[in-house]
């Protein structure tokens, strides 16, 4: 799965904003035919940042498609910051950005 | 961009204009200045395109700053406001999302909506490399070209968009009825084709053959003068095509029949004195009872 991030530094805080393309799919809708999609959704998103975790997300089947989110952190311009995600069908995904 | 006819169109419109501006003393001859102004249309194989360049980098961080607001950062669109990406194999769902990636044919049209309408509040305000950069930057949002990539006029024609096969030309005709100019028949005596959707005068031409009639699919062929059509149009349309005040609508077999079966006199006499919710003759007393009887009839014929 593929993840977008942006992440910019201002006065010593670290504003991310990201986007994990996912269908997050719920299991209760159906298809053409009737039949029920599979459920299909995130369970995990991570951000670590210097060996640091300063994002951890729990995710369920409430969750939109392609999630958006937001979060801030103490850090400064160049810092590595690498996003990682797991699904309930157990694929990953993985990114890093560095900070502007 | 030399395009012969929009040369001559402009060429046709400077002589007309100064011929105007001769004889009326109105408005001055457009300058080249002038028309450059206007002359801002790109088109797919990149005419049109102005000299410049912009990379996705730059593009970035123009977009986060006049687009994102509305757009939405990776182009998702905040609250109501168009999506930019994503979309992709949605054109056949029920709620289409049409994004440029999913569904746009040509890469130009980007360049050319961004240059000429964006940003919403400040239109053809961006230089000519911003538009580049912007462009280059909602291309790979939607991950049709690379974070390394910079755009150029050359190269904007050469983006091969994933919609690009999904249009085609359609050919039903504008207009399924050719006028007639000249050798025509009388007015009077023109045959009207009628369907609840409108009136459609057909058959003009005075020698034999169907010439004039080119589409006819569930039209009904009525007698009826155009005089009878107008009045009718004019006086009983607005209840009678709509069921308004439970009159019975033309064209409604069934509700005519019940009416037909007491006879067309009694009909005649209820359009006449009227009935329910109908005046006597629709309101419209200033109307001759023969031209009451001619509309009932034709709207008997439609409802046949």
């Amino acid at each position: 799965m593929k993840i977008k991030i942006k992440a910019k530094e201002k006065d010593g805080i670290v504003k991310v904003k990201m986007l994990v393309k996912h269908p997050m799919e719920n299991g209760r809708r159906k298809d053409a035919q009737g039949e029920l999609i599979k459920v299909h959704h995130l369970t995990e998103v991570k951000a670590e940042h210097e060996g640091n975790v300063v994002f951890h997300g729990e995710f369920g089947m409430a969750v939109s498609k392609n999630p958006f989110m937001a979060f801030a952190f103490k850090g400064a311009k160049g810092d590595k910051l690498s996003v990682s995600s797991v699904d309930n069908q157990g694929l990953t995904g993985q990114a890093d950005v560095i900070v502007k | 961009m030399f395009n012969w006819r929009k040369v001559t169109g402009w060429l046709l419109l400077v002589l007309s204009t100064a011929a105007i501006a001769e004889q009326y003393n109105l408005g001055k001859p457009a300058s080249e200045k002038v028309i450059a102004g206007w002359d801002i249309d790109v088109r797919p194989d990149g005419l049109g395109l102005p000299k410049g360049s912009g990379s996705v980098e730059e593009g970035e961080a123009l977009y986060d700053q006049k687009c994102a607001n509305c757009h939405g950062s990776f182009g998702e669109g905040e609250g109501r406001w168009p999506k930019l990406a994503g979309g992709e194999d949605t054109l056949r769902d029920e709620r289409p999302e049409k994004t440029v990636g999913s569904y746009w044919p040509y890469a130009s049209t980007l360049w050319d909506y961004i240059h000429r309408a964006m940003p919403f509040n400040a239109p053809q305000s961006l230089a000519t490399d911003e538009v580049y950069a912007i462009t280059a930057y909602v291309l790979n949002l939607n991950e049709l070209v690379d974070g390394e990539f910079v755009l150029t006029q050359d190269n904007l024609a050469t983006i091969e968009m994933p919609n690009k096969n999904g249009f085609y030309v359609d050919n039903r005709p504008d207009v399924a009825n050719p006028r007639c100019m000249k050798n025509c028949k009388d007015p009077e005596s023109i045959k009207v084709i009628a369907t609840i959707a409108g009136i459609t005068p057909t058959d003009h031409f005075k020698h034999d053959g169907n010439d004039g009639v080119a589409y006819q699919e569930s039209a009904v062929g009525v007698t009826a003068t155009p005089e009878v059509v107008k009045t009718y149009q004019n006086a009983c349309k607005m209840c009678h095509d709509t069921g308004l005040n439970d009159a019975p609508k033309t064209g409604d077999v069934a509700a005519w029949q019940k009416r037909l079966n007491q006879g067309k006199p009694a009909i005649y006499n209820n359009a006449l004195k009227g009935i329910n919710g109908m005046p006597a003759k629709g309101g419209r007393t200033d109307l001759s009872d023969e031209m009451v009887k001619s509309i009932v009839d034709y709207m008997l014929e439609l409802s046949e």
